[in-house]
């Protein structure tokens, strides 16, 4: 219907547009005039009101029963727009993996459960580490249990050496539970980041995400909390770090890779239309 | 000569076309185009008159002890200066860029309710024109009195006719209420228009950015300029009718009109900034040869804004002394704002990353714009933290992050939006040499101002006051902040003349200077009155990349 009317107005050579009205000023000058007669005089609200009214029916009357509209004649042809025209030039597009380049980051990525696996590794590793620095140097198993738990727990905070060395259900509890939770959830940091570093997984997240890391909290531990600052052996603190991103990036890397739906288009990855490939699958 | 349907008039007639003619075709307009255009440039007188109040309070505060303005007038151009900045220039110029460009992105003829926007954008200047009556008839019948100075967001119980006699406050009110009017039905203007009037093709999702986040603005300036409203009505019926909402002496509540005040004045800083975004997201990909870089990113970021904005207010609170819960979720929240927030900056950046960037004026503008947001950003962040924030607000630390923000965010993108669609209003390109001064001045003119204001804040010199005494460390500090206002006002002069030159003797445009690819450039510059001959039909969010490469159209893609 709105084409059949442009196509009538386009034979006719004119548009049919609102036509201009002095009525919403009036309206305006009115409304504004009634405000300010709070704070001049009456008068001035009165007149205010007066010009509102006015302003009002006549708006009402230029826009009912049919609103008033002018027919604006086409411009003259030499100046009305030009079709816009094909450039002669070809787009070049980026093929996927051409020349080393990413289209879209990442492409493929690792699943969810490529991460708890090696978020499980590099648990393992970073708390067999954790404890040989225990046997080693304290004689204690329970020491870095305690340590770990002395971030969460006051007493352990302010205990004695010989105190942490001792066994504590409390540390025990508190030390496993913080140590499970940020493996598995640094396992499945490495599986998001680490599609994101395609050259080099193994040095990136094995080496210098810890190393990194390492250097973050020696220089800010001692401002976050003094007292643990004081009982980290930072060289074995680097170490099991080390021990934690080399086996939780193995593993991961190890996993097999799902594509993502980066090329599909939105409703597709907003899960309101399906995705089908070629022979019609879904 | 050109009438108002963009055929030529013979020049007879041209020449009949006096001065009142053309004064009566301008006030009877209900055309788009002409309200855009009525919106920026009595935004722009705003903005001078606000820049000579502020370079005033500067020329106060360069030295110590000085006593060039006294300080109830320094309180009254304080005032003034920050209600104007937000409600007379913000809102309007972007209201302005919204007028034009919406009906010309969408492919559509006018807004869906034409005379309601002529009556919108009499209620802004009215209002604006009543708020400044104030400096000659702020006595009012009281006979005491003159321009408002409560500051911007006019606290409680300072507005009660026991501090504030007269009718000055009252001018703050009325002025600030007539144009809220206006305000509600332009942004109902733009919601119906986006909504109902697209053309054919042009689904959600494939509208250009700038639509989309005047959308969400719209919908911000409906949700929250209400209360501001509803909280002014009650402050009038406190102050006429001898009712107590914020007497704290009879029941009321000094803290209520700050929640009131804040649930609004909060998202009025997102009603600012996104227009400022929409600019960005239009200039950006143009000038880096990209489409943008995850447009339902960039939608969603903007929804988010839009919601999130709602639930910050009280970060504006924290000294009153709310409680420990509150204060928690309200910088909680206001940190979670920094997401879309970042979203947006690193899309921006993405959309550049690998392209072939040219550094014409609205880019270069949105460039430093990225720089100074950034800034703003961090420093937002920073008062977010209620400890740090204690110790911080009401310092000129908080006046310089809002000034990074509504200057380094608002008006950089106001200049890039001005360098980019002033060749499609006028016809004229504006003069690129006389633009980079514009630029380099005013930049470091603003850099060096707020930059440094940072430090003032930092030392503890709070904001308000209209002067202090010698030897605190600030001296040294406030004189270079308001040695950076000269430059900034040398900058503006280079923008007015740049603006006024090129009127006359500017290189003509054509239709699409930028080759860039949204719905306006396919039409003359200027528009005709009916913009379009045909409604157009599009297929993908870049509807003249498809036109100008039918080979390799967007809409494979999308």
């Amino acid at each position: 219907m709105a084409a059949e009317r442009e196509a009538k107005h386009a034979g006719e050579g004119g548009i049919e547009l609102p036509s201009p009205t002095p009525w919403p000023l009036l309206a305006a000058f009115g409304m504004t005039l009634g405000f300010a007669g709070l704070v001049t005089h009456p008068i001035v609200s009165m007149v205010g009101g007066v010009c509102f009214l006015f302003g009002g029916v006549g708006w009402w009357r230029e826009v009912l029963p049919v609103a008033h509209e002018i027919e604006v004649p086409l411009a003259a042809p030499a100046r009305r727009a030009r079709l816009v025209e094909p450039v002669p030039e070809t787009v070049d597009h980026l093929e996927l993996g051409e020349g080393g380049h990413r289209m879209r980051l990442p492409t493929h990525v690792f699943p969810l459960s490529a991460g708890i696996r090696g978020g499980i590794a590099g648990g393992i590793a970073m708390a067999a580490l954790a404890e040989l620095y225990g046997l080693l140097v304290h004689q204690s198993l329970w020491y870095p249990v305690n340590l770990l738990s002395a971030a969460a727990i006051p007493s352990l905070a302010n205990a004695s050496t010989e105190q942490l060395a001792q066994f504590s259900t409390e540390g025990l509890l508190v030390g496993v539970i913080v140590h499970v939770l940020f493996s598995l959830l640094v396992g499945l940091l490495y599986a998001v980041m680490l599609p994101m570093f395609p050259r080099h997984p193994a040095i990136l997240g094995g080496i210098v995400a810890p190393l990194l890391w390492t250097g973050l909290l020696w220089t800010s531990l001692g401002v976050i909390n003094p007292a643990l600052n004081e009982r980290i052996a930072w060289g074995w603190f680097a170490a099991s770090q080390l021990a934690f991103g080399l086996a939780a990036g193995f593993v991961v890397s190890k996993m097999e890779r799902i594509a993502t739906l980066q090329s599909a288009a939105f409703a597709i990855r907003a899960g309101l239309e399906l995705q089908y490939d070629e022979e019609g699958k879904e | 000569m050109t009438a108002i349907d963009g055929s030529v008039l013979p020049a007879e007639a041209a020449a009949r076309t006096s001065f009142w003619i053309r004064a009566h075709e301008w006030a009877t307009t209900v055309d788009h185009k002409r309200l855009g255009l009525l919106y920026i440039s009595s935004g722009l007188v705003f903005f001078l008159i606000a820049g000579l109040e502020a370079s005033a309070i500067r020329a106060q505060l360069a030295f110590a002890n000085n006593d060039l303005i006294g300080p109830n007038t320094f309180n009254r151009l304080m005032t003034v200066h920050g209600t104007t900045m937000v409600f007379f220039v913000g809102m309007p110029i972007f209201f302005g860029f919204g007028n034009y460009l919406i009906p010309l992105m969408i492919g559509a003829r006018d807004l869906a309710f034409p005379r309601l926007n002529a009556f919108g954008y009499w209620l802004f200047l009215f209002g604006g024109l009543l708020f400044y009556f104030s400096w000659i008839g702020g006595d009012g019948l009281y006979g005491t009195g003159t321009a408002p100075d409560v500051g911007w967001f006019a606290y409680s119980p300072l507005t009660s006719p026991a501090f504030s006699p007269g009718n000055s406050t009252d001018y703050w009110i009325l002025g600030i209420m007539v144009a809220g009017f206006g305000s509600t039905a332009t942004a109902l203007n733009f919601v119906a228009t986006i909504l109902c009037m697209r053309c054919p093709g042009m689904t959600l999702g494939k509208m250009p950015l700038f639509v989309w986040m005047m959308l969400v603005n719209g919908f911000l300036v409906l949700v929250a300029l209400t209360p501001l409203t509803a909280a002014q009505v009650m402050l009038l019926f406190d102050r006429f009718l001898d009712s107590h909402f914020f007497d704290t002496q009879a029941g009321g509540s000094a803290v209520l009109w700050q929640h009131f005040f804040w649930v609004f004045g909060h998202p009025e800083v997102y009603i600012l900034i996104l227009p400022a975004f929409a600019v960005a997201s239009e200039v950006t990909p143009v000038f880096s040869r990209k489409p943008i870089f995850g447009y339902e990113i960039m939608v969603a970021a903007t929804t988010g804004i839009g919601f999130i904005s709602l639930g910050v207010w009280a970060h504006h609170m924290f000294t009153v002394g709310l409680s420990g819960p509150v204060n928690t979720f309200f910088t909680a929240s206001t940190m979670a704002i920094a997401v879309p927030t970042g979203i947006k900056i690193f899309n921006w950046l993405g959309t550049m990353w690998g392209g072939r960037i040219r550094l014409r004026m609205p880019m270069l503008w949105v460039c430093a714009f990225l720089f100074e947001f950034v800034i703003a950003g961090l420093t937002g962040v920073m008062l977010a933290v209620v400890p740090f924030d204690w110790q911080l607000s009401d310092s000129y630390f908080v006046v310089a992050h809002f000034h990074f923000v509504l200057i380094g965010g608002l008006l950089y993108n106001i200049f890039a939006g001005i360098y980019y669609w002033f060749p499609k209003a006028t016809g004229k390109m504006l003069s690129e040499r006389l633009g980079r001064w514009h630029f380099w001045v005013f930049v470091a003119g603003f850099n060096v101002t707020f930059g440094t204001m940072h430090f003032q804040g930092l030392l503890g010199m709070p904001r308000r006051i209209y002067t202090y005494d010698p030897g605190r460390g600030w001296d040294l500090l406030n004189l270079i902040t308001s040695l950076g206002v000269i430059l900034q006002a040398i900058g503006i002069l280079f923008f007015l003349v740049n603006v006024l030159w090129s009127l006359r003797r500017g290189e003509d445009a054509g239709q699409d200077p930028w080759d860039a690819w949204t719905l306006e450039w396919s039409t003359t510059s200027p528009p005709p009155a009916y913009n379009f001959e045909k409604i157009p039909v599009v297929q993908s969010r870049r509807p003249l990349w498809d036109l100008k490469h039918p080979n390799d159209p967007d809409w494979r893609y999308e």
